[in-house]
């Protein structure tokens, strides 16, 4: 059986090129600003975005309003004067021909038609939708999935104006050139561990992506500098969301490590989903420039620590000191003082230090207890953001605000959710893996139900904004979203900018196992294993199903041999933060091998169990 | 220079510790376990080339009460007993070159 193999673009390559092609359409034409050059979604991911080019024979302004469906919804910018004219189009609707409305400085007046097709199902419409467009302006909801979805922008109406069709995990964040820091699409272990982060504008086009040796997972935090604060880990090593790193902005170049491992014991302190391999998971981390210190969030040790800067040694811990070593606790954890309500925060998510030096989190509440005994059920469980103050001279803790208490298991989310700070007393909360299963309200990420089971699930996402206590919105989507962030779409910052985007930083070179067990020649690799053999520029994949529990390894032979060891056994992963990237069958397994390292012709071989097998297969590196 | 591997039961790895001498090389695997396979082959290999380490395998499935008595909570784990004392543990599959250090503290 001959394997198949497919050469993989990146989407920066793929860009590039759609890039080229419209410039180069419209440069044959003659187009006007009564007759503009009208590209939509430009670059290929962002299918509610368009481009509009003209030249005018004076600079002139350009102001924008692509119409809503009510004047309510009408999103309109302002572009510096110029001759040659960029105009990004934001906010269109899916299967609608919009009218956008384009007026130069000199009074002249276009209205454009754009018709677009309808959003896949994939893009969740809300079931809920209640605020104001007087309170939400033109900000969009934009949301990332972690079941089956596709992250998206929401209008105050509910009305999806962005959408990605890329699988984008985890984080989304503007950064202060107006661009969104979010996860790449690109695995390289389960079960959702990815390449790194791109650096993308609202057009779609992506200008960076930060690739890492281990991957990148769950949150980043950009610095004054510029520089990216990167949740990662060093995966040989065997454990996982235990390192976060420095990358420089420009470069890609990890410029700083913090291994909490150096902070923290393993094995104690655990919360109900911990076990060896992820005994912190770390899924936030905020750095404060008054204290020099960054403060992580560690859903497996229902703990929020804080840690020096420069040394990466513990300063405190927020948590519930029940089962954690009494040294620890006298030294390192707070004493909850004040006569208000007070709950310890239990496989927390999302923390943030707050211009006062309180901190908040999304409260997760999973277990809520350290002592298996007193684990609480779902149904009768909650999730809310609360925000605590702390006094580090003193040790003590005082719960002074929380949301979702009073909401029960209604709100509740196992896992994933963020909350936001916006001023005093204005707040986002997000509960967004809330789920049932045959009714009941889940224990576990609703993403775990496989199979047959998925059928008897129930996502829900509820994403909530208050000002003083009073709800001012409320979202909710029938899927799972990992987070929640309120953007605007056009941003003076943003600017597109053409040219290919880079590749930056480093994938590393791909471990490699010193040790060929014995085997017979097998022949050409059995239809059985349904391998696949994808070549990437900077990296090869191969795809496969094997049972559980077989012995793999793949072989690149060459004027030297290079051998990796493949997993096989799926780890009963008890923090499925995202699940867009697994796959139906769960005897499938995808290896990732960097090409750093690697360098001339090589014929690719595997071995399974005792057997060592052709593919039929050769890569030149 | 060369030493067996020899599968043996909870029972005989408490005898062998009760002795209080010699270099205990404990590999906790799992006969459905993809590393545990690789960590077998890992283990031959490194025999060959050691005359004071004495290598044994325990069915991770067929020993509970072992498993209890050195809190393994996982396979496959390889333990280093050094005069019946525990020196050092490994969880997960583990390189040729890892567990010589291993076995050379």
């Amino acid at each position: 059986m001959t394997v198949k193999t497919k050469q993989f673009e990146h989407i920066i390559t793929e860009q590039v090129r759609a890039e080229e092609a419209f410039l180069a359409e419209y440069k044959k034409g003659e187009y006007s600003f009564d007759q503009p050059y009208v590209k939509l979604n430009p670059y290929l991911i962002a299918p509610l975005t368009a481009l509009v080019m003209f030249k005018t024979s004076v600079p002139v302004s350009v102001a924008i309003a692509v119409k809503g469906k009510e004047s309510a919804g009408d999103l309109g910018f302002q572009f510096g004067p110029a001759t040659e004219h960029m105009v990004p189009v934001y906010g269109l609707y899916g299967g609608y021909a919009n009218q956008v409305e384009l007026t130069l400085s000199s009074g002249e007046k276009t209205v454009l038609t754009i018709q677009t097709e309808e959003v896949p199902e994939k893009v969740k419409a809300p079931t809920k939708m209640e605020t104001t467009a007087e309170y939400f302006q033109d900000h969009l909801m934009f949301v990332s999935p972690t079941s089956p979805a596709l992250a998206a922008g929401y209008d105050y109406r509910g009305d999806v104006r962005w959408y990605g069709t890329l699988n984008f995990a985890f984080d989304i964040k503007r950064v202060k050139n107006g661009r969104l820091l979010l996860g790449t699409n690109r695995l390289v272990a389960p079960p959702y561990h990815t390449t790194g982060l791109f650096e993308m504008g609202i057009i779609g086009k992506i200008y960076k992506e930060y690739r890492l040796p281990s991957g990148y997972h769950h949150d980043q935090f950009e610095m004054e500098d510029g520089n990216l604060l990167i949740l990662t880990q060093d995966l040989p090593r065997g454990t996982v969301e235990d390192m976060c790193v420095l990358v420089d902005r420009q470069t890609g170049a990890i410029l700083k490590t913090w291994d909490y491992q150096k902070a923290l014991p393993q094995d104690v302190g655990g919360s109900g989903s911990q076990d060896s391999h992820d005994w912190f998971h770390n899924n936030a981390v905020w750095y404060d420039k008054k204290t020099n210190s960054l403060t992580l969030s560690g859903r497996h040790q229902d703990a929020v620590i804080n840690i020096d800067y420069e040394t990466g040694s513990l300063n405190w811990v927020i948590g519930d000191p029940e089962g954690w070593p009494q040294e620890l606790v006298d030294k390192y954890f707070f004493k909850p003082v004040g006569t208000g309500d007070f709950d310890w925060q239990y496989e927390q998510h999302a923390c943030v230090v707050l211009p006062d030096g309180d901190i908040m989190c999304f409260d997760n509440g999973h277990w809520r207890s350290k002592v298996k005994e007193k684990y609480v059920p779902a149904k009768d469980n909650f999730s809310r953001g609360v925000r605590y103050r702390i006094d580090t001279d003193k040790m003590e803790i005082e719960q002074i605000w929380q949301y979702g208490k009073e909401r029960g298991a209604e709100f509740f989310s196992t896992y994933i959710c963020n909350v936001e700070y916006y001023g005093e007393g204005h707040y986002l909360v997000h509960s967004g893996g809330i789920g049932t299963y045959k009714g009941e309200t889940c224990n576990k990420p609703p993403v775990q139900f496989r199979g047959e089971e998925e059928k008897d699930v129930v996502f829900n996402s509820i994403t909530v904004e208050l000002k003083d206590d009073v709800v001012m919105y409320e979202m909710q989507l029938p899927a799972n979203y990992y987070r929640a962030e309120k953007l605007k779409l056009y941003c003076p910052e943003d600017v597109l900018t053409l040219g290919k985007g880079e590749l930056v930083g480093t994938l590393g070179v791909t471990e490699e196992f010193s040790t060929i067990p014995p085997v017979e020649d097998g022949g050409m690799v059995p239809a059985q294993y349904h391998v696949k053999f994808g070549i990437e520029e900077d990296r090869m994949i191969l795809k496969a199903t094997f049972e559980k529990g077989q012995l793999v390894m793949l072989l690149l032979e060459g004027a030297e041999t290079h051998s990796y060891f493949v997993p096989t056994t799926k780890r009963p992963f008890l923090a499925m933060c995202v699940g867009t990237f697994q796959e139906s069958d769960e005897r499938a397994v995808e290896f990732p091998v960097s090409k750093e390292g690697l360098k001339g012709e090589f014929k690719v071989a595997l071995i399974v169990d005792e057997y060592k097998y052709d593919t039929g297969i050769t890569v030149q590196i | 220079m060369a030493v067996t591997i020899r599968e043996i039961d909870g029972d005989e790895l408490e005898v062998l510790l009760a002795k209080g001498e010699g270099n205990i090389l404990a590999d906790f695997y799992s006969k459905t376990c993809g590393p545990c396979k690789m960590l077998s082959f890992v283990l031959k290999d490194i025999a060959k080339g050691i005359d004071d380490v004495e290598i044994v395998l325990l069915d991770y499935d067929m020993n509970k009460e072992a498993l209890e008595k050195h809190n393994v909570t996982g396979y496959p784990t390889i333990i280093f007993f050094k005069n019946g004392q525990e020196i050092e543990r490994m969880k997960g599959l583990q390189q040729k070159p890892v567990i010589l250090r291993m076995i050379s503290a």
